[in-house]
């Protein structure tokens, strides 16, 4: 059987125009992911994770070198191919939720499947299941602003997770939550990782974070200083 | 464990499933959104119906004041002797001629003289018009003139009435000349008053019988038009010209043209106004909602959907303005409709054919009209500021530093 990298950045380089110069966000980065991983960019601030989750994400191009998710090259894909594969494919998770608030937390979760071919009574059940993965069933009918920053990350889980992608991007997704809940949703993201054996890569500069994760790579101005796998994590 | 699972390409649901889906979220969008919202959806409802109130009247009174001038005035047509110009005074002296032998059937004969009255002492100019009695061609009341046993019957309108102060019965001196020139004059009775909306067959004229006329003017045979019935084939008749109902009512639809002209100048203005308020809201919305425009794309939307949800989110302010418009417009266009709408008094004396009461015409292509009207105006002025998000940056979108 193969074991084919699901992502694969190779020489890596994003530079931003700033005033007259240029700025190197990621400078020649090199790196492999396998399916089923649970890892983390790890770093100081500014040190290019953000970035470099994007454009594994297909929402930004690198400037220079090639990343390849499941086998595609995103800076190839036309916008319907990198929205197709934002749609079927990754699941994000950002740092303050980005539910939409006028809809409900059903609807929200439901939203990614509104945008395929699937019928209402399946949608129905995927979502439910969704959010009962993150322990929510109850709260469907509320709207985000009813329910708790906790909570409101739950929500933001199950919408990633709900399509079933093969790659969750959570971009520093205990930022704002008290130690208590961020355990909660990284144990949640822990046990989806292991049953539906999703990719998740996260960027975090949480200690809570990093003590589930199974492989650390420390980025530090745009470069990749350590990459080490984690045998033992603190909390798994 | 397979790792190079393939990127599948979604089945994607048919186009519609896609327009519906983005009017979906457009009306939880638009009804999330509050305040701001209802206030260009009022807006645009009351341009809605203001638009439709003030085209409905003006096709209203109209249409009322050609029914009216038919009735009264044009019948089927006129015919015209050849010397007389309706809009110049000075062609009645000898603008008439003989009645033809034949082909009169379906005319009413009318000659047209210029005299003098003295109401209270009062000298005032007047058209004495000589009609035939036996007529149903236009409303005017001439088997009063028939009834009567005066020697010199004359039947008036409201408004001369009014300004001369007569009532029926009275009786007031009038003075002519025959076809020589020759001064007479005698007394005329009052037989009637009638009420029009038409001020042409009623202010500065008094009518009387045909026959009368001729014998106090000495012009037998004689007549300055003939009013048509809706009979009458029109033949070539020498010395006379035929004008149809058409041609007579060109200048009454030149009026309508024109005030319709000015109503849509008004509407523009009140679009406009509109139009500048679902802008703002756009152009604002897309402002403050750059990291919602994000989360679709980090969703799977393209740009182009993105796009397309925020126009129909513009688009969906006039369908609910149109719905609220529906709403409160529909009651008031039915009592209108039924009611009429009264007309000012002053209206009355700038000679045109105002009824007392206007029953506008709301049609139905009047208001869908107005709606698509609308509804493609906001949808345009929806689109225009929503292209930026087709060259959006969805990082920057997400991270909403967007200006
Ligand atoms: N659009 C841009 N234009 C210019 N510079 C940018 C742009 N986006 C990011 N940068 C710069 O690139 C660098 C990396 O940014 P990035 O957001 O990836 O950092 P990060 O590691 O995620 O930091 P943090 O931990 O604070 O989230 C930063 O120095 C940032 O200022
Ligand atoms: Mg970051």
């Amino acid at each position: 059987m193969e074991n084919k990298n699901i992502i694969s950045i190779e020489h890596v380089t994003k530079r931003y125009p700033v005033g007259d110069g240029e700025f190197t966000a990621l400078s020649d980065i090199n790196l492999q992911f396998k399916k089923g991983e649970f890892s983390g960019l790890v770093g100081p601030s500014g040190s290019g994770k953000t970035t470099l989750l994007n454009i594994m994400g297909s929402l930004d191009s690198p400037t220079e070198g090639k990343a390849i998710v499941m086998g595609r090259n995103v800076a190839e894909l036309s916008h319907k191919e990198s929205a197709q594969l934002r749609n079927l494919h990754i699941g994000f998770v950002f740092q303050i939720y980005n539910l939409l608030p006028v809809y409900t937390v059903f609807e929200n979760v439901e939203f990614a499947l509104l945008l395929q071919n699937i019928n209402a009574s399946r949608r129905k059940k995927m979502v439910m299941d969704a959010l009962e993965w993150v322990g929510l069933q109850d709260m469907a009918d509320k709207k985000p602003s009813k329910i708790s920053g906790g909570e409101g990350q739950r929500v933001a889980i199950a919408r990633a997770m709900v399509k079933r992608p093969e790659i969750v991007l959570a971009d520093e997704p205990t930022a704002n939550l008290d130690a208590k809940n961020a355990h909660t949703i990284m144990k949640t993201m822990r046990q989806l990782n292991k049953e539906l054996n999703t990719t998740f890569l996260f960027s975090t500069h949480d200690e809570k974070v990093m003590g589930y994760l199974n492989r650390m790579i420390h980025l530090e101005d745009g470069k990749v200083r350590k990459d080490e796998p984690i045998e033992k994590p603190q909390y798994a | 464990m397979t790792a190079n699972s393939k990127i599948s390409t979604r089945s994607e649901p048919p186009r519609g499933a896609i327009t519906r889906l983005a009017f979906h979220l457009a009306y939880k969008n638009l009804m999330g959104a509050g305040l701001r919202t209802w206030l260009s959806v009022g807006i645009l409802s009351f341009v809605f119906v203001l638009i439709i109130f003030y085209q409905g009247y003006v096709e209203g009174f109209y249409q009322n004041s050609i029914d009216e001038n038919i009735a009264w005035e044009y019948g089927g047509g006129q015919l015209l002797y050849k010397d007389y110009d309706p809009y110049d005074a000075f062609t009645l002296q000898d603008g008439h001629g003989k009645i033809p032998a034949t082909d009169t059937k379906d005319l009413v004969p009318i000659l047209i003289r210029q005299a003098s009255i003295y109401p209270q002492g009062r000298l005032m100019p007047v058209l004495v018009k000589g009609i035939e009695v036996a007529q149903n061609t236009v409303k005017l009341p001439t088997q009063l003139l028939q009834q009567s046993s005066a020697e010199y019957p004359v039947i008036i309108g409201k408004r001369m009435a009014a300004s001369v102060n007569l009532k029926k019965g009275d009786q007031v001196m009038l003075r002519w000349r025959d076809k020589n020139g020759s001064f007479d004059a005698g007394n005329v009775t009052i037989a009637g008053i009638f009420d029009t909306d038409v001020p042409n067959v009623d202010i500065g004229q008094i009518w009387m019988p045909l026959k009368k006329l001729w014998a106090m003017t000495d012009m037998k045979g004689q007549a300055t038009l003939f009013i048509a019935n809706n009979n009458y084939e029109q033949k070539n008749l020498p010395k006379w010209k035929f004008k149809t109902q058409d041609e007579l009512l060109t200048g009454i639809r030149a009026l309508e043209k024109m005030d319709k002209i000015t109503g849509v100048i008004i509407y523009l203005v009140l679009l406009a106004i509109a139009m500048l308020a679902v802008f703002d809201t756009q152009v604002l919305s897309i402002f403050r909602r750059q990291q919602e425009i994000g989360t679709y794309i980090s969703l799977g939307m393209t740009r182009k959907q993105v796009l397309g949800l925020f126009t129909a989110e513009g688009c969906m302010h006039s369908i609910l303005g149109v719905l609220v418009g529906f709403i409160y417009g529909v009651p008031i266009f039915i009592y209108f409709t039924r009611q009429g709408i009264g007309t000012p008094a002053a209206v009355d004396n700038l000679g045109i054919s105002a009824g007392k009461r206007i029953f506008p015409d709301f049609s139905p292509e009047l208001i869908i009209g107005t709606a698509v009207l609308i509804i493609v105006s906001t949808t345009i002025v929806s689109f225009l500021p929503a292209r930026k998000i087709a060259k959006m940056n969805p990082v920057d979108a997400l991270k909403g530093k967007l200006q």
